[in-house]
């Protein structure tokens, strides 16, 4: 017998296939499949979430209010972030009564603009003024809304102001914080649900990297649709919509952006918004040459920009 | 956020380096099979015939590659749809293929032309080990003869 070892073809084992196609493949169709099933979660939460009474809201506000308000506002936290911090003004008596002052005409602008936004008798608006220099104002349940003196630091009209403003209650009339509230926790049962029977930490993190560029999605949406509505609100209000993109030229200015590309924010790039703002205001801007608007734009009032002395 | 760059420097890293590392290795493997080709390997249990070998003598060759960051998210994904990881068959072409290499060099070191009964082991290292990029032994051994039938 004769015995040989012929050479083997080569091929037989290993795929001709560029393995840069075959991931690709995997890829869209897994990140597909995710998109898809968060989508339907998403939408059908935001459909469900809408349907909470807003007492309903208010009441498990209230749980978290106090701690919120008091974590927000509290000397422990404001000393933990800022422990060196002269700008933040001290515990005084005048500054407690500025505060009140800053906090009462914050109130009243809100219940006016909510007026003209046509906020539904049933939600009601409480703002609170957070007296730390950071350049922030945000939304939560329950018809919360939390404005720091950074950002009114930063304002030079009351329509800018009342932009923000409305911009959050924009946020509160179209539930959006009871929507974010309600996916998040929808979410967190099927990610831990992915993860116990997947147990593979690294499919459950695609699936929450995936996730999160979907709700950044779902994020930028309702921001663009507070921004429309938080415009109207002016229009209503002031009768014209000046003053409405100066919080998003200050952000510019000021280089808050993360520098990421808007796919990655939660927030549409300022540039953007700026650009959607104008397309809107077009007409109402050459309104405004017309002599018979008043076009001005409204002052802040004086203590508001008023810091204490250390 | 910056957890999607580092997922995407990571892949392009293990794609770039993996890649590149698995052809080399090929190319390698294609050379020294022609080379070491008058060793003869057989998986048969016995000498070739009862002419009498000079020599026996136990021989063998390990090796151990390591899985890349691109090959493992391949197989991952793979994971949950199924199919073939082809992926993870050529890391097991090459392991297997560069044991027998190294399982025929150590004959020629020790003078012997012929190796039967050749076996293979396969073994993973940091096997269920969470969070860590594998790597896979192969252990390649045999009875090496110094065989007149093939000379």
């Amino acid at each position: 017998m004769d015995f040989k070892n012929p050479k083997m073809p080569e091929g037989i084992n290993v795929t001709d296939e560029h393995p840069l196609k075959n991931f690709l493949y995997l890829l869209l169709g897994v990140v597909g499949v995710i998109v898809i099933a968060l989508l339907v979660l998403f939408y059908s939460i935001g459909f469900v979430a809408k349907w909470i009474p807003f007492e309903t809201e208010v009441e498990w506000a209230k749980n978290i209010e106090t701690s919120l308000v008091d974590d927000v506002k509290g000397d422990l936290l404001r000393d933990l972030v800022f422990p060196n911090d002269s700008i933040v003004s001290k515990n005084t008596p005048q500054n407690k009564l500025r505060a009140e002052k800053t906090r009462a005409y914050l109130q009243e602008l809100s219940d006016q603009l909510s007026v003209a936004q046509g906020l539904p008798e049933s939600i009601k608006i409480t703002v609170h003024y957070v007296d730390q220099p950071v350049m922030n104002a945000f939304a939560t349940i329950g018809g919360h809304v939390f404005i720091y003196q950074g950002l009114l630091d930063v304002l030079t009209s009351e329509n800018g102001l009342a932009m923000v403003l409305a911009h959050e209650i924009a946020h509160i009339k179209n539930r959006h914080p009871i929507v974010a509230l309600g996916r998040g926790l929808g979410l967190g049962v099927v990610l831990s649900l992915v993860a116990g029977v997947g147990g593979d930490s690294f499919s459950t993190n695609l699936a929450s990297h995936v996730n999160l560029l979907t709700s950044l999605a779902f994020s930028r949406g309702q921001e663009t649709q507070s921004d429309i509505d938080a415009y109207n609100t002016l229009l209503e209000h002031y009768g014209h919509g000046l003053g409405a993109t100066e919080l998003f030229s200050v952000l510019i200015d000021s280089d808050q952006s993360s520098g990421l590309p808007e796919l990655l924010n939660s927030h549409p790039l300022s540039e953007n918004r700026i650009e959607r703002l104008n397309a809107l205001g077009k007409s109402i801007a050459d309104k405004c040459t017309d002599a018979s608007l008043d076009c001005a734009l409204m002052p802040l009032p004086q203590f508001i920009k008023l810091r204490a002395a250390k | 956020m910056y957890d999607l760059i580092i997922l995407f420097v990571l892949l392009a890293l293990g794609y770039i380096f993996g890649q590149w590392a698995e052809k080399k290795h090929f190319r390698s493997i294609i050379k020294r099979e022609a080379q070491y080709r008058q060793i003869l390997t057989f998986a048969k249990r016995f000498p070739l015939s009862n002419d009498g070998d000079q020599k026996a003598e136990l021989v063998g060759g390990n090796v151990v590659i390591s899985v890349d960051y691109f090959k493992r998210f391949v197989a991952t994904l793979r994971n949950l749809v199924g199919g073939r990881v082809t992926t993870y068959e050529s890391l097991l072409e090459r392991a297997r293929r560069e044991a027998i290499l190294r399982m025929k060099a150590d004959a020629k070191q020790k003078g012997l032309n012929t190796i039967v009964n050749v076996k293979l082991e396969t073994a993973s290292i940091t096997k269920g080990s969470k969070g860590q990029v594998g790597a896979v032994e192969v252990y390649a051994y045999g009875t090496g003869l110094l065989s007149s039938h093939a000379l």
